[in-house]
């Protein structure tokens, strides 16, 4: 009898514990893809990425993306080359941007009812070294265990150290790009 | 106008045609220049996943010195590991992950359109060797708060 009530005890225990423990830890993600697109009266220029790595943690509303920078890829390799260069984003001194936020009303988003829903994203975005602050909006889609994360915003190349003063760089390619983001998160 | 000079105004003709053609073919092979093809390009580096991860995390600068280009076109490696994970990304790649248990991180190495077909016998805890170009090398992110990857791309299985 005593056995028993003391085995009834450790599992009344146990299944306390478990209760408090958070249900959920981060999300991460793997499965991204972040695309560049300039447009000048010259031409279109797009880029795409699909190597990003991406965690959003529910309780805070932290969301963090690393993009490999050489992962990039263009449709002509002479863009791509001159993109890499130190010219440009010096992608062999810094191979990662990373953009590190939080969706200031999480609060309103329920992670485990599907849905989608609206996303406020306040934050740092770091390009070449340079961290400079953005604020934009998002998308939050639940379905099942499944997240989905999508948002466009665009960044002035200037602000990161990017500047083109002549040539068909500067003619080609706009001053301000148009990128978009999107990610699929499964719990961990 | 003497039959000499007529040859020389002839010739200097023919010289500034050719130029022309050699500066403008050049022209337009720099714009429309093929990517390089990662699989007939030479391996610069054969080695284990677990080496690669280790080289990164020990000396991330050096690491990068030795693997990374200027232009992107980085070396091409032949890494042999265990497959750990097997997944799909957005464009419809395969992406096999070469990971170690004892390992902190893994290299991830995404295939093409082309050589998919190749990965799609591949099958966890098996012991392969793929051959691709180095994009990212593999460290500790602080805000994301894992080990991150080596990142492959370009892959197509070694036989």
């Amino acid at each position: 009898m005593k056995k028993v009530s003391f085995l009834l005890s450790t599992v009344a225990i146990v299944l306390a514990l478990f209760a408090f423990t958070p249900p959920v830890g981060k999300f991460v993600s793997s499965k991204t893809h972040i695309k560049f697109f300039s447009h000048t009266s010259v031409e279109d220029i797009q880029a795409n990425n699909y190597a990003s790595v991406s965690t959003i943690d529910p309780s805070t509303g932290d969301v963090v993306f690393s993009v490999p920078m050489q992962s990039f890829e263009f449709e002509k390799a002479l863009m791509q080359k001159h993109f890499n260069s130190d010219k440009f984003l010096d992608t062999k001194q810094f191979p990662k941007a990373k953009l590190k936020g939080k969706i200031t009303n999480i609060a309103q988003i329920n992670l485990e009812k599907d849905g989608t829903y609206q996303a406020n994203v306040e934050g740092e975005l770091t390009i070449k070294g340079v961290t400079k602050p953005i604020k934009e909006k998002g998308t939050v889609t639940v379905k099942g265990n499944q997240i989905e994360v999508q948002s466009t915003f665009s960044i002035t190349l200037a602000d990161y150290g990017i500047t083109f003063v002549k040539g068909k760089p500067a003619s080609n390619i706009a001053k301000t790009v148009e990128v978009t983001v999107h990610a699929e998160y499964q719990s961990e | 106008m003497t039959p000499k000079k007529k040859k020389i105004l002839k010739i200097g003709a023919i010289l500034l045609i050719v130029g022309l053609l050699i500066g403008g073919g050049t022209v337009l092979y720099m714009f429309n220049m093929p990517h390089r093809n990662v699989q007939n390009a030479s391996t610069d580096f054969s080695l284990t996943a677990s080496q690669l991860v280790t080289e990164y995390l020990e000396n991330p600068t050096k690491a990068n010195e030795k693997y990374l280009a200027d232009d992107g076109d980085s070396k091409v490696l032949e890494i042999k590991g265990t497959v750990a994970k097997i997944s799909e990304d957005f464009n419809g790649q395969k992406v096999v992950l070469l990971q170690e248990t004892t390992d902190k991180a893994g290299v991830s190495c995404t295939f093409t359109q082309e050589t998919n077909k190749n990965a799609s016998t591949v099958q966890v805890g098996e012991t392969i060797t793929i051959k691709g170009v180095i994009r990212l090398g593999a460290s500790y992110d602080p805000d994301l708060e894992m080990y991150e990857n080596v990142v492959i791309e370009k892959s197509d299985l070694v036989k």
